[in-house]
Parts: C-alpha cells; sequence; structure tokens
C-alpha cells in the first residue's frame, strides 16, 4: 500500500475536465465539514407531538420522523407497555425491549397513559393535546372519536392541531366503516397494496417458488409511517402559514400502490395483472442480481451502449447482433431474457465481485475521458449484506452510523443522517424508551403538576 | 353527535378537493432531476400547489419517457410516466449552451427550490450546482439526489435504484433462504421511497427557511435512505448474527406468513399482539395452544423452531378455507388479514376509487387515466392531479413569456439557435396522434394569430 493521498476516479464525462475535477474536491472536502449535524438548530424545535399509536409501528416510524428533526414527541402507551415493543426478530430482545422498537425510540420521551381505560387518563391526554402540533394515533377509525378525544373534539381547543390516523382502511368511506377495527401489521400492509404480487418466480414454477413473496424488511409499515409523516409535513406548512391544523389520514392498504403507482395504472393500460418474472426486470435489462466466485454482484446496463460495454468487458461480444437480443432487450419474451441472464451468469462466475466491479469502473473511467461519446456505462456493485453495509468506507465516512449509549440498554449502533443537510440536519440523541421514564417530567412541563 | 363516519366522509369529500387550498402555490421549484427518484420528490410538491418548472433537453427528453414497460406504449406516451410528472411545467432547454444557463439563472433569482439528480458532480460542473445558484439566490433550497451522496469516495461510482439495493443491504433480504436467487424490490421502489424523504427534506426546509430566512444545501443519498428502512444493522451490532432472508414469514412476529387457500388464492396473515393470537387461536378452534408456554411468552414464541411450527399449523388450517373467510374471520375475532393483490384488483377495486387513493383521472390531452392519488389524505389542504405529463417543451412559452417576460421574437431566436426546443417525431416524446398541437392554447402561449 502506498501512502500517497488518493486520487479521486470520475466516471462521468462532464466531470472529467481538470478545472471541475479540482472544484469538486475542494466543494466535497467543504462539504464533510458542512453537513456534521454538530451544533445545528433543529428544524422542529418548537413544536410538541404526542405519539398515541398502539400496536402499530408506522405511528412509532411517523413520529420519529419528527423526533429526528428535532420536536419534542411523547410517547404515550398504557402501564404495560406498547406491544410493539414486544415484535422482534426471533424473539431477541435487549431487556424487554425488541430491536426494532429499540431503534425507532429515538429522541422520545415516554408516559404512560390507559387509553382505552381509563377516564381520567384520557383527560389528561386531552389537555396535552391542547399544547400539541401533532397527534398521531392508530386505534380503529372512530375509536379514540367515541373516547371523547378524537379529531373533532380535541381540534375544538386546539384548532392549530394536526391529528394523525393511521389504520388500514382510513377514517372514511363504507369498507373504513365495515373495517374500523380492523387491526394492522406490516405483511398485511404489503399483500393488500400489491407488493409480493410482483415478487417470486414465474407461475409455471415449482411451488411455493412461484408464490407472491413479501419484501424482507418492513416495506408496508415503513412506507406508511413515511407517508404520515411526509403529509403530516405538508400539514405543518399549511400550520405555519395559517395557524391552522388538520386532519390527515393514512390506509396501510395504500402503502406499495400509493408510492409507486404502478398497480392501478398497469392493471387500467394493460387490462389484467403483470406475472412474476422472478429476478428479471420489466423495463430496463440486464438489471438485476447476478451470482459470481465470491459472493454475488448486481449488474446494470440498461442503454444500448451500456449493454455493449458490459458484452465487452465481460467477453460476450459474440452476443452483440444476436437477433434475440436487439434492438432494445425488451424481456417480454421471459425465455430470451432467460438465455441471456444464463450467458451473463456463465461469465460472473469466473470472476470475484471485486474483480467484475473493478473491470466495470476501468471502463467507465476510460470512457469518460474519451472523444468518442458512445462509450456507456456498465454499471457493476458488489451485493451488501447488512454487515457489509457497517463496514462501508462510504458510510462510514458519512457518519451513517452512530454508537448511543444508555443507562438501561448499553452500547449499540443505530442507523442516523439518512439525508444530509447544511442548515437544520435530522439526528440522533438518545435512544432510552423505559416505560414511563418521563411521567414526571412531562407531567410537570405540560400539565403544570 | 353526528355519527363518525358521516362527519368524516364531509371532511374527505373527494368531490371537493379541488376547491380547497393548495399550501405549496407560489413555491417555484427548478427540476432538473430526471427518471424517478428526483422526480419523485418534485412530484409530491407539484401535488400540493408547487409550481414545478421541468427541465428537459430538447428532442431527447426524459430518459423515462420511451422507456416503457415490456416496451408498451398508452397513446404515445409512457403510461407509468403521467404520475411522476403530473402538474408539471414541461421546459425544452439545452443547459449546455451558455443562452440557456443566462435562462436558468433567471428564473433561480425568483425560484425557492432546486432539485437535481444528476451523477454527483455534474450539476456543479454545468455551472447550475449550488455554489453558483446560491451565489444568485442565497435563500435557495437545493436538493441533490444521487446514489452514495455529494462526498466521500465512492460519490463519483454511477449509481441506479437497484445499485442503492444492493449497496444499502436491502437486496441481500428478500427470498427463501435455501436458494441462490436474490429478489429486488420491485418497481425501482429504491427511485421512490428516496423521493419521498427528499421531499420531505425540501419541506423541513422551507419550514426552517420561514423561522429564519436562510435557505440550505441538501444531500440525499439514496442508498443511506433505504438504510434507514432497516433494523437488521443494530440488529447484528447487538446479537452477532444475521437476519437474512427468511422467505414468507416476518421473523419480528408470528404467525406472519402469506399462504395459499383452499380457493387457490393468496393470503397474508399475521399476529402482531397476543389479542391477535388468542384470536387466532378461538379462530382455528386451538385455545388449546394458548396453553403452552412455549406460545405465551411472546419472545419464545418467536424462536424459529416455534415460529416454524406455530406457521405450519396456521397454514394447515387456512388450506380449508377461502381467502374470503379468512378476511370475515379476521375482522370478527381481530387479527389482521389480507387477500395478496394484484394490479388489476388494486385498479378496480371500488374502495380505493371511493376513498381517492385510485383515481380515473380525465386530462385535457390524454383523457381518461386510472392512477395512484395521494397517499396520505389531508382534510384541509389535499393533494391532487391537475393535469398529466406533456411532451418535451409542452410549456416552452409559457415559462419564459409568464415567468420571465421574453417577448415571441426573443424565443424564436432561441427556438432557431436549439436553445430551446421541443420533441422529435418518436414515441414517449410527442403528443398522442389524435391531438391538434395547433390549436393548443398552452402550447402557443401569448401567441398572436395563432388559434
Amino acid at each position: 500500500m502506498s501512502n500517497k493521498p488518493e486520487k479521486e476516479q470520475v466516471y462521468a464525462r462532464y466531470v472529467a475536465s481538470g478545472k471541475t475535477v479540482q472544484h469538486l474536491a475542494s466543494w466535497g472536502k467543504r462539504l464533510a465539514e458542512v453537513m456534521n449535524p454538530e451544533g445545528k438548530p433543529e428544524v422542529l424545535d418548537d413544536i410538541l407531538v404526542l405519539d398515541a399509536s398502539y400496536a402499530n409501528f408506522s405511528g412509532i416510524i411517523a413520529a420519529s420522523f419528527f423526533a429526528e428533526f428535532g420536536a419534542e414527541v411523547i410517547k404515550v402507551e398504557p402501564p404495560d407497555g406498547d406491544p410493539c415493543r414486544r415484535m422482534t426478530p426471533f424473539g431477541e430482545n435487549v431487556k424487554g425491549v425488541g430491536i426494532p422498537f429499540l431503534i425507532e425510540g429515538r429522541n422520545k420521551k415516554y408516559i404512560t397513559l390507559d387509553l382505552k381505560n381509563s377516564e381520567k387518563d384520557r383527560k389528561d391526554f386531552a389537555r396535552l393535546a391542547e399544547k400539541a402540533a401533532v397527534v398521531i394515533e392508530t386505534f380503529g377509525a372512530g375509536e379514540m372519536d367515541s373516547w371523547g378525544i378524537g379529531y373533532r373534539q380535541l381540534s375544538q381547543k386546539n384548532p392549530g392541531m394536526i391529528y394523525i390516523a393511521i389504520t388500514p382502511y382510513g377514517q372514511y368511506t363504507e369498507k373504513a366503516r365495515q373495517f374500523a377495527h380492523f387491526p394492522d401489521s406490516d405483511i398485511t400492509s404489503q399483500a393488500g397494496s400489491g407488493l409480493p404480487a410482483q415478487v417470486g418466480d414465474p407461475i409455471n414454477s415449482p411451488e411455493p417458488y412461484n408464490w407472491p413473496l413479501k419484501a424482507g424488511m418492513w416495506a408496508g409499515w415503513y412506507i406508511s409511517g413515511l407517508h404520515a409523516a411526509l403529509g403530516g409535513s405538508f400539514a405543518l406548512i399549511h400550520r405555519q402559514n395559517t395557524g391552522e391544523g388538520q386532519m390527515v389520514d393514512i390506509a396501510t392498504m395504500d402503502a406499495y400502490s400509493c408510492m409507486v403507482g404502478f398497480p392501478p395504472t398497469i392493471g387500467y393500460t394493460w387490462e389484467t395483472a403483470r406475472p412474476r418474472i422472478g429476478v428479471l426486470d420489466f423495463i430496463l435489462y440486464p438489471y438485476g442480481c447476478w451470482r459470481c466466485k465470491d459472493g454475488l454482484v448486481v449488474i446494470a446496463a440498461p442503454r444500448d451502449h451500456d449493454f455493449r460495454a458490459l458484452l465487452k468487458i465481460l467477453g460476450l461480444w459474440k452476443l452483440e447482433d444476436d437477433w434475440r437480443f436487439t434492438p432494445d432487450r425488451i424481456p417480454d419474451v421471459v425465455e430470451n431474457a432467460m438465455i441471456l441472464y444464463k450467458a451473463i451468469e456463465e461469465k460472473t462466475v469466473l470472476y470475484t465481485a471485486d474483480e467484475l466491479v473493478n473491470k466495470a469502473l476501468r471502463y467507465s473511467a476510460k470512457a469518460a475521458r474519451s472523444k468518442w461519446r458512445g462509450g456507456g456505462v456498465p454499471i457493476v456493485m458488489k451485493v451488501n449484506t447488512p454487515p457489509m453495509t457497517l463496514d462501508n468506507r462510504q458510510f462510514a465516512i458519512r457518519k451513517i452510523f452512530q454508537e448511543v449509549e444508555d443507562g438501561t440498554l448499553g452500547k449499540f449502533l443505530i442507523n442516523t443522517g439518512f439525508v444530509k443537510m447544511s442548515e437544520s440536519p435530522p439526528r440522533v440523541k438518545w435512544v432510552s424508551c423505559d416505560i414511563g421514564k418521563d411521567n414526571n417530567d412531562m407531567r410537570k412541563r405540560y400539565l403544570q403538576e | 353527535m353526528e355519527d363518525y363516519f358521516s362527519y368524516t366522509a364531509k371532511l374527505f369529500d373527494p368531490a371537493a378537493v379541488n376547491e380547497k387550498t393548495e399550501i405549496l402555490k407560489g413555491i417555484r421549484v427548478l427540476d432538473f432531476s430526471h427518471v424517478i427518484f428526483g422526480p419523485t420528490a418534485t412530484r409530491l410538491l407539484a401535488q400540493y400547489g408547487a409550481e414545478v418548472i421541468k427541465l428537459e433537453l430538447p428532442y431527447h427528453g426524459d430518459l423515462w419517457r420511451p422507456a416503457t414497460y415490456w416496451g408498451k406504449y398508452w397513446k404515445h406516451s409512457n403510461p407509468l410516466w403521467h404520475f411522476v410528472t403530473q402538474n408539471k411545467y414541461f421546459l425544452g432547454l439545452d443547459l449546455k449552451k451558455p443562452e440557456a444557463k443566462e435562462i436558468i439563472y433567471r428564473l433561480a433569482e425568483t425560484a425557492d427550490v432546486v432539485a437535481e439528480n444528476f451523477a454527483a458532480g455534474t450539476a456543479e460542473a454545468w455551472g447550475v450546482g449550488y455554489t453558483q445558484i446560491s451565489e444568485i439566490n442565497p435563500k435557495i433550497i437545493y436538493l441533490s439526489c444521487s446514489t452514495y451522496g455529494q462526498y466521500g469516495p465512492l460519490r463519483f461510482y454511477p449509481g441506479w435504484d437497484l445499485l442503492a439495493q444492493a449497496a444499502s443491504g436491502v437486496l441481500s433480504l428478500t427470498g427463501y433462504p435455501d436458494t441462490d436467487k436474490y429478489y429486488k424490490l420491485p418497481d425501482y421502489l429504491g427511485d421512490y421511497i428516496p423521493g419521498n424523504m427528499g421531499a420531505m427534506a425540501i419541506l423541513m426546509a422551507l419550514y426552517f427557511r420561514k423561522k429564519t430566512g436562510k435557505g440550505q444545501y441538501i444531500d440525499l443519498a439514496q442508498s443511506e435512505a433505504l438504510m434507514r428502512l432497516l433494523w437488521h444493522f443494530t440488529f447484528f451490532n447487538l446479537t452477532g448474527k444475521e437476519i437474512g432472508r427468511t422467505g414468507n414469514s416476518d421473523p419480528t412476529m408470528v404467525p406472519a406468513s402469506i399462504f395459499k387457500t383452499r380457493d387457490g388464492k393468496f393470503v397474508a396473515l399475521a399476529c402482531a399482539t397476543e389479542k391477535q393470537f388468542a384470536g387466532l387461536c378461538s379462530a382455528m378452534n386451538r385455545e388449546d395452544l394458548l396453553k403452552e408456554k412455549v406460545y405465551t411468552d411472546p419472545f419464545e414464541r418467536l424462536k424459529p423452531a416455534n415460529a416454524a411450527a406455530l406457521t405450519k399449523i396456521a397454514g394447515d388450517w387456512l388450506k380449508s378455507l377461502d381467502v374470503e373467510e379468512i378476511t370475515g374471520l379476521a375482522n370478527d375475532k381481530g387479527f389482521p388479514a389480507a387477500e395478496v393483490l394484484d394490479d388489476y384488483q388494486i385498479c378496480h377495486d371500488p374502495w380505493r376509487r371511493q376513498r381517492g387513493s385510485v383515481i380515473l383521472f380525465n386530462d385535457e390531452m390524454y383523457k381518461e387515466l386510472v392512477m395512484a392519488g395521494p397517499s396520505a389524505q389531508l382534510s384541509k389542504t389535499p393533494a391532487r392531479t391537475k393535469w398529466l405529463a406533456r411532451p418535451i417543451g409542452y410549456h416552452n412559452r409559457f415559462v419564459l413569456k409568464k415567468f420571465l417576460d421574453l417577448s415571441e421574437e426573443e424565443i424564436s431566436v432561441l427556438e432557431k439557435k436549439r436553445i430551446v426546443g421541443t420533441f422529435d417525431d418518436r414515441p414517449g416524446l410527442k403528443p398522442p396522434i389524435y391531438y391538434n398541437l395547433d390549436e393548443d392554447p398552452i402550447f402557443h402561449y401569448g401567441r398572436e394569430g395563432k388559434k
């Protein structure tokens, strides 16, 4: 290893000129300093958020986003705790706290109020809500209303309040009434909004591999939580402009279809549903995951010149004028796409991931500096598992993982800073989440007790 | 008191949406972004009333215009592109020419937001990056979207949604543990989710600017945005173990899986709480399970062997029922269950049409198209669709005359020099064949002698 500072390589022609490279080098250095959140103001430091969500992580996740941007977020749960504390992979937990709850516990205060059963606690909640800019809840549609603490009661005393309700089927329509008390989960949100129908092997493959397949993460709950936080952020802008609050209604059965918009439009224009096509892609090709000598790589070479470049670096140039893959490699004949898939695989297994990545990068760097504009950018990247991502240099320099320490929970790594902002960045400040830990403080501060 | 659901029906009446306030009215966005990631962030702003000016290279345009699903066009357009580009103003301008840059700089003087998702450094190289635009307008909010971010050793690596899925760890999570197949998240979810986060970051910056008068620079890396959705990192850090691929089962609750039903359909079923589990046991007539210690303790129940046994019990029971029976029982007994729905079912679901989360939109140019409605329903300031995608340069005159006061003569000169331009006669770029652009008042905005 040499001690010389690494020269930054560029892969796009527009940034390849000497002057630009110099400018970008100093800009990159400046950014690394500017994007450090320490000591920066927090954008939502003037608002209170009450999170009364129960047994539904979408509410907790929505509250986390507000907490990361600096709001005072009070998580309200019954004395025996939110059941979300016990939802955790394989039952792994730290002193009774499951891992998803532990990471979404960021920057929150915890108080106990039994909204389901105690009239007195509901009154306290209503008094807290007088001070709140945002209330989040995930009970049955109309349930809080029947307890006298729904949007229409709370907004009378606090017309500036934003009330975010999250349920499977929303707060209005006949179906919402019929399924008002239907409980929520991640997998039902995924299934009911159209995601698993698009994942899995083609219908003529063996069972169960040809079944619809869920995403291996909480795609339903995280998308619903994001939709809630985003809807709430729009409402905060209106509140800042006019002082007026409103109700925000999230249906978790909308999660995937409203995020990507593909299912309703395909259903309409094709007048049928898409089939599942395994590891292929509907639009771009090659665009997917391949085995290599020491693991997995993804390859993206969707444009014609990217594809030709890929054939060159893999030694597959003989396929260049094969009628099955010209002119556009649209994989509507799945068999042909699979032939190409296998041809590429025969080559990728000969090399390690690093070798393939370097082949592609070397090609792109050369093409970027060439006068010939048809060079293409074949992209190859190693598939990271989460532990590999934890070790990645890029994310270390960008401080995506932060070590946090808590008296009860001990020391661990948590992901933070999902977006870098120069003036008012999000951040993680603490993670402690003992049940009722802030009862006294919060009552003193907001209920003058 | 009034019945709750008649109260909410009025509060969220889809027929009243267009009369309600547009929150971002008066906010102007210069949108240099293309394909899905950046355009999704600006689309959300446009749905709430922002004036989003979408810049495209004349005669070529956005990469996603002609890249359609299985090569199928709809009225010479990419049907999926309408969702991402709704309510935007389409300006065809060749950014590499100096006169074009002058136009951009003038637009930047009064703009509130700029968004771009070129390869990192490209906007700076072209003179329209944050360092240049913020000199013209220090209060600008500037969003740069990329796969790895604007600083750090990987910043110049090329990337798409797929690369972000690979770098973040997401791609290693979907599939069956006994196979060597890894499925990516479908439909470029690795662009859409970060795009939504980009919109949120812009809103936070707007909120901050109103309080302090300060603009800012936002560096959004899609791989990092995806990492925010995973508890897998902390799990590994604390236990030293990997979750890996778990097939159709959710390892955080049990049973929680996708099952095949008697009528050959698929149902997702989950028990997230003790109460839901008791409800399922009652529905299965298996209350005996509630007496076994391995199933009563929630952490114990989640251990792989116990979870597998319970999943098998539930699966065997579900095989004997039709999907309608299962969701009915779920509603009665209080546990989550939902049919696995496909494109066609979602498109034609009456609940979504009533709710407005799937809409039949009637556009001036393209007529009827079914598309997704807002992901969040806001009672006072709802999102809305006003128009669909337009050919490249459709709003050239509208933008240049209305926002910059350019004259017809000045625009003609720019057109002759090919600084401003429209579309080639290619699908994806041009209007539908039946549409007469000559008679379109917006395309010919402020032009004497044209109808």
